[in-house]
């Protein structure tokens, strides 16, 4: 369990995280989404004992990062953003070292090294210089050198940049495994849809401070995002729109000869009202399409920007 | 300790990726000494000769006297004679091609053996300094020479050559005869002051002020291999030193700071992996000098403890320059301006034998310098076991301040950086 109260970190007079509260459960993923310079990464670096915060608390399963540096680290495995390997050695070696790191000695660090690198499919390249590595086999690594010690909390910064499918699909597996065998998980991501797919819990941070936090649908609901319906079929312009518009909350953003789009909250429970009305009107709907808010849309919502930017 | 040691092991493995640049630390000094060490020997057994042109506008017998002297016996090992006009030698001087011109007047050799005032003409080569030199002083020596024989036996010379350098040849059998007997009875009145000699001439040498018996091995070689020997300790030392940025830039330094070891004990692991390249590469170059100078190969491990010893203070020494730098190339850049000057002082490129005093001085004082010097008593001398111990604990001050020097820039600002 991650329990962050009150951050505040400060360099010099600039202030890159303020009043930054989170928990992390244990076998659950809290994503932690953010534009570039939003304060993930000085998060993720207080949590992990490498920044020493301005103000406020930080305790890893109970152990105060600052005040029990070394507990609060035993149990805590980091996956940096950028690769952190060595490069002349080998996927075991790596293994090894890191594994080393966090306490592990002989038969128990044999065999978590070879675990490690079943899990991350990297057993047949296990002995060969890792420069060698494709982009995505280092990124499977870097995340292997990250739970080699079987951590009960991890921080995954960005851990599936740049990777081809293939790795993406086996970094996610073993990141579901972690959570499965509960870990407690932060996660920070580009990838929206990757967020949706994991994340229980989600917070949006920028410019230094928590916007906004909870669940995937609570932050939905929260921004007043609505559904999107899309209609294709034989409709009357005219006759559709004041049709559409006896039903409460319903909004007709385009309205063409062959097609119909429409902006309502819980669309698919109004969907047996909307036809009604259509029929009644003389419209002939041949294909119905529902599209929920996604977390991009409640992101720029938010920010006022796209992640990415 | 454990992690100390694997950090060690995964340094070591990392260095030996790269047996290239292993070899050129070691081999790249043994390179430069062995080419100074080849220059200089070359010198010592072939040292240039003066060139100098005579032309002897006299053509007396004094003055044939006085080129046959330059260009007789040893004389000829450190003189090189060759007869000239006068015209075409001042042209040659002007050239450069030799070391002094040699002018012996006309009249010269009538006016020297009538004690009547002469002079002889010394034309040098103002490009070149110490040969025209070595030709005075010969000159001064010779021309001292016919001094003193006109005063022993000028009644006889003047006798015999009162009308000589006029007739331009050579005395007959009984004017020699006559001279011989009489320069014979005024060798025999003063060789109670020649022979013995009642001067005798004590040549000695200095030796070392310390120390049993001198083992030391002559030759330029052995002023040589401290001073390699700890150019590619230098070298070592600074290079290994910038591993660290390696590890900054590709992110296992921050990643390291995150696990529960320690920065010491990362830190020392990263000691001990340099440590132990350095006494292998030391144990190199020792041997292979030792070997050639043929000292006592049982001297061995306790020349490479040291040099490991001093190495590790070297090492720390860079380390503590490389976390100030600003990057990987700065941190390059202030290592090599450390090492360098230290390298020309320490005597690495030159023995402080061949420095000027005021520069041996400071020289052995560096801190390079004072640990060769430490090493000169181990392979040349026999240094007490008291005398071991103090030097040993002077070094393992130094590394540990520097240790926790290094220890707290990297934790508080190195890493976080």
């Amino acid at each position: 369990m991650i329990e962050v109260e009150n951050l505040e970190k400060k360099y010099g007079d600039v202030t890159a995280v303020s009043q930054v509260n989170l928990t992390a459960e244990p076998g659950k993923i809290f994503g932690l989404l953010g534009p570039n310079g939003a304060g993930k990464s000085t998060t993720i670096g207080c949590i992990s004992g490498l920044l020493e915060p301005s103000a406020g608390r930080i305790r890893v399963l109970g152990h105060d990062v600052v005040l029990e540096r070394r507990a609060a680290r035993e149990k805590l495995g980091v996956v940096p953003q950028e690769l952190a390997l060595y490069e002349d050695l080998s996927a075991t070696a790596n293994l090894r070292y890191w594994g080393a790191a966090y306490g592990l000695r002989g038969t128990e660090l044999a065999q978590r090294v070879r675990e490690v690198l079943v899990a991350t499919g990297l057993v047949d390249r296990a002995k060969e210089p890792i420069k060698r590595f494709s982009g995505g086999m280092k990124r499977r690594l870097n995340l292997g050198c990250g739970i080699v010690h079987r951590p009960r909390v991890l921080l995954l910064d960005e851990p599936t940049v740049g990777v081809d499918p293939q790795s993406r699909v086996r970094l996610l597996e073993v990141v579901r495994e972690q959570v499965e065998a509960g870990t407690c998980l932060l996660y920070t991501t580009h990838y929206l849809e990757e967020a949706e797919m994991l994340c229980d819990h989600i917070a949006i941070i920028d410019h230094g401070k928590i916007i906004a936090a909870g669940t995937l649908a609570e932050l939905r609901g929260m921004v007043g995002e609505r559904d999107t319906v899309r209609l294709a079929g034989r409709f009357d312009p005219a006759k559709a729109r004041g049709a559409i518009g006896q039903i409460e909350g319903a909004e007709v953003v385009h309205a063409e000869e062959d097609e119909l789009r429409l902006a309502l909250r819980e669309a698919s429970q109004k969907l047996p009202q909307l036809f009604s009305a259509l029929t009644s009107a003389g419209a002939v709907v041949r294909e119905t399409t529902v599209t929920r808010p996604s977390l991009e849309s409640v992101f720029i919502h938010l920010t006022g920007k796209e992640l990415r930017e | 300790m454990g992690f100390v040691l694997n950090a060690a092991l995964k340094d070591l493995q990392r260095h030996l990726r790269d047996p290239l640049a292993l070899a050129l630390w070691v081999a790249l000094p043994l390179l430069i000494g062995g080419l100074l060490t080849l220059l200089l020997s070359g010198i010592e057994e072939r040292p240039p000769r003066p060139h100098l042109l005579v032309a002897d506008e006299d053509g007396g017998v004094v003055g044939d006297l006085l080129v046959r002297a330059f260009a007789a016996g040893r004389a000829r090992a450190f003189l090189e004679v060759e007869p000239a006009e006068t015209a075409q030698g001042r042209e040659r001087m002007a050239q450069g091609e030799a070391s002094a011109l040699l002018i012996i007047p006309a009249g010269f050799s009538r006016a020297a053996l009538r004690d009547q005032p002469t002079k002889l003409v010394l034309v040098t080569n103002p490009a070149q300094r110490i040969l025209p030199e070595i030709v005075k002083e010969g000159l001064d020596l010779v021309v001292e020479m016919i001094f003193y024989l006109h005063h022993l036996a000028g009644p006889e010379l003047h006798q015999l050559l009162a009308d000589l350098p006029d007739r331009r040849e050579p005395p007959s059998d009984d004017e020699i005869s006559l001279i011989s007997r009489s320069f014979s009875d005024r060798a025999q009145r003063a060789a109670k002051y020649l022979s013995p000699p009642v001067i005798e001439l004590a040549s000695t040498a200095d030796q070392p002020s310390s120390g049993g018996p001198a083992a030391r091995t002559d030759g330029v070689a052995k002023h040589f291999l401290p001073g390699i020997l700890f150019m590619s300790l230098l070298f070592m030392a600074g290079n290994l030193s910038g591993d660290l940025w390696r590890e900054r830039d590709q992110g296992t330094l921050r990643r390291a700071a995150c696990t529960p070891a320690s920065t010491a004990a990362l830190l020392a692991g990263k000691l001990v992996a340099s440590v132990a390249l350095i006494f292998a590469g030391a144990l190199v170059v020792l041997t292979a000098g030792m070997l050639y100078l043929k000292l006592p190969l049982v001297r061995l491990p306790l020349a490479a403890l040291w040099s490991a010893l001093a190495g590790a203070a070297l090492f720390l020494l860079f380390l503590a320059v490389q976390l100030y730098a600003s990057n990987q190339r700065a941190g390059m850049v202030l290592t090599n301006c450390v090492a360098f000057p230290l390298m020309f002082l320490g005597g690495s490129f030159f023995p402080f034998e061949s420095m000027p005093a005021w520069m041996a001085a400071v020289g052995r004082n560096t801190p390079n310098g004072w640990a060769l010097g430490r090493l000169e008593e181990i392979l040349f001398e026999s240094p007490t076991a008291g005398h071991l111990a103090g030097m040993t604990a002077i070094v393992l001050a130094v590394c540990g301040a520097l240790f926790l020097f290094s220890e707290r820039r990297l934790r508080r600002a190195f890493v976080r950086r």
